[in-house]
């Protein structure tokens, strides 16, 4: 009797645990972030939309003006700021949305755009103005223009937001003070610099897409501290990671349709290895972890996304019409 | 969907050539509102010139004002006086602009949704006043170290050579802003902006000797 009893409270305590686990539902599984890419498509005047991870297009949004060129994704990832080189215009993009939602005109060959480190005001490079102006990210109302002649091109910001580094079509590079919003130094570098980024040792790569080489300037001393070849027309530079080893700097380099690989946590940068991508190979951009770039091919009108722990491309969208810059949210 | 100048909204059209053609249609008649600041678009006139008063049009092209008359003006459109100078224009929605000599501006526009349109004169260098006539109006004044945001005044903003900005307020309220902060100005109120500062504090001023110069382009 005592046994039977025995088994009734087993059964009966197996019935009741199934029946709570029925009706308890597991937490769900974290998932990982979902990285949005973004493309400006200089020909088609608009900015393809692309899911980083399922590499499924999104939509494309209209930019309102003519020759998309560069993008800046605000920190949030709500904002995209957009420059037009025909118009002279730059188109403010709400990601949410995905629609312009505002038109400044900045000046003539408006080129690149940068957010500053605060993200308060975005920066815009008017190349033929020989000007850059600064927009109040929240009214988008133009606070003042900084005189930079040569032609400006591109533009990033030290770590500590103190100085702007700004490369002109007449081979420097300009340090602006930004409390003072004047040129301080002008710093020689290669023929036709273009591309300016701020890397993860903290110096700022830039690109002589004029010639073969890439190049490092030091914050700390505003001279330029390495100097490279990579090969011919080097366009624009994202950092990421392969497998252990990194970070490295990967260069688009359209004159042999490669990207280059440089390490860039050793004294001095040095190549170490060169990856064959699409025709025409421009804009690139790293995942968060640094495990997958993003790259844009002017040529061949698609997005290549790269695994860089074995160098192969994972997906090839198609994109618009000369897609000129590749970012991607965090 | 504008002249080669203009705006193109939409991008690809699928279907029947009828279908595409509605669509087309409906779709341009519900965005012209919204967007559309093409340079073929009258945005006022030069109404009074005296000396040397230009306007130097988005291809190259000048045309000069010599006394009274009605000159159309157009977006990016560039507008002159040389020395001993001066001009008066009034855009569509009533705002009156004097320029005093030596002064030099372009006529730029920024679109934001549900806002719509807000004039904006770029001043490289020179002296205006401005009355925006009955109520706020959407205007800005750029200058190279500040913006000054209208909302319903006269005031007049020099501009020197280095890019050191002076507005003089004659009534109303200005939001005068650089990079480094905003300040509002109120009437008969005056502040510097200087490259790499915010906008001085406002101090009172005697405005009448400040706009003395626009007394012989108003009243001819």
């Amino acid at each position: 009797m005592k046994v039977a009893q025995n088994r009734f409270s087993l059964v009966g305590g197996i019935l009741v645990m199934g029946l709570l686990a029925g009706c308890v539902t597991p937490p769900p599984a974290p998932q990982g972030p979902t990285t949005i890419v973004y493309v400006a498509n200089e020909s088609s005047n608009s900015v393809s939309v692309i899911d980083g991870t399922t590499f499924e297009p999104l939509g494309e949004i209209d930019t309102l003006n003519h020759a998309t060129h560069d993008l800046s994704l605000a920190r949030t990832g709500k904002q995209l700021w957009a420059t037009n080189l025909a118009s002279g215009r730059v188109s403010v993009i709400d990601t949410d949305k995905k629609e312009t939602i505002a038109s400044i005109y900045t000046g003539k060959r408006a080129h690149v755009v940068t957010l500053t480190n605060n993200n308060k005001h975005a920066w815009v490079a008017n190349i033929s103005d020989n000007t850059i102006s600064i927009i109040d990210t929240n009214l988008f109302r133009i606070l003042g223009t900084i005189p930079v002649p040569g032609g400006p091109m591109g533009i990033t910001f030290s770590r500590n937001g103190k100085f702007a580094y700004v490369s002109t079509k007449d081979k420097h590079v300009n340090v602006i003070d930004t409390m003072a919003h004047q040129v301080i130094k002008r710093i020689p570098v290669g023929p036709n610099p273009h591309f300016l980024v701020l890397g993860p040792d903290g110096q700022i790569w830039g690109t002589n897409t004029g010639s073969n080489s890439i190049y490092t300037i030091d914050p700390k001393t505003n001279e330029v501290s390495h100097t490279l070849e990579v090969g011919p027309a080097p366009q624009q530079i994202a950092f990421a990671f392969k497998g252990t080893a990194g970070p490295n700097a990967y260069v688009t380099v359209a004159g042999i349709n490669k990207v280059i690989m440089v390490s860039a946590n050793t004294p001095t940068p040095q190549v170490k290895g060169q990856i064959d991508v699409g025709q025409g190979p421009n804009g690139i951009w790293s995942n968060d972890v640094g495990t997958r770039l993003y790259i844009g091919h002017t040529k061949s009108n698609d997005l290549k996304v790269l695994d860089t722990g074995t160098n192969t491309v994972l997906a090839t969208i198609p994109v618009g019409r000369k897609p000129i810059r590749v970012v991607a949210s965090k | 969907m504008k002249t080669s100048r203009g705006i193109h909204r939409f991008k690809h059209y699928h279907g029947s050539l009828a279908l595409t053609y509605l669509l087309a249609v409906s779709l341009f008649l519900l965005t012209i509102p919204s967007f559309s600041f093409a340079a073929d678009e009258a945005v006022g006139s030069a109404l009074n010139g005296i000396g040397d008063f230009t306007i130097v049009r988005t291809d190259g092209i000048e045309e000069s004002l010599e006394g009274k008359g009605n000159l159309l003006l157009y977006e990016g459109d560039v507008i002159k006086t040389d020395v001993a100078s001066q001009g008066l224009l009034e855009f569509s929605n009533g705002i009156q602009v004097a320029l005093n000599e030596n002064t030099e501006f372009t006529i730029l526009s920024r679109w934001v949704k549900d806002q719509g349109f807000t004039r904006i004169l770029r001043l490289d260098q020179g002296e205006i006043w401005v009355d925006t006539q009955g109520g706020p109006k959407p205007l800005e004044i750029e200058t190279p170290v500040a913006t000054a945001a209208v909302k319903g005044t006269e005031f007049d903003l020099l501009v020197e050579p280095n890019g050191q900005s002076t507005l003089t307020v004659v009534s109303g309220v200005v939001e005068f802003g650089t990079a480094f902060g905003t300040c509002p100005i109120k009437t008969s109120k005056i502040s510097y902006g200087n490259r790499g500062k915010k906008c001085t504090k406002p101090k009172s001023v005697n405005v009448s000797p400040n706009i003395a110069w626009t007394e012989g382009i108003r009243e001819e």
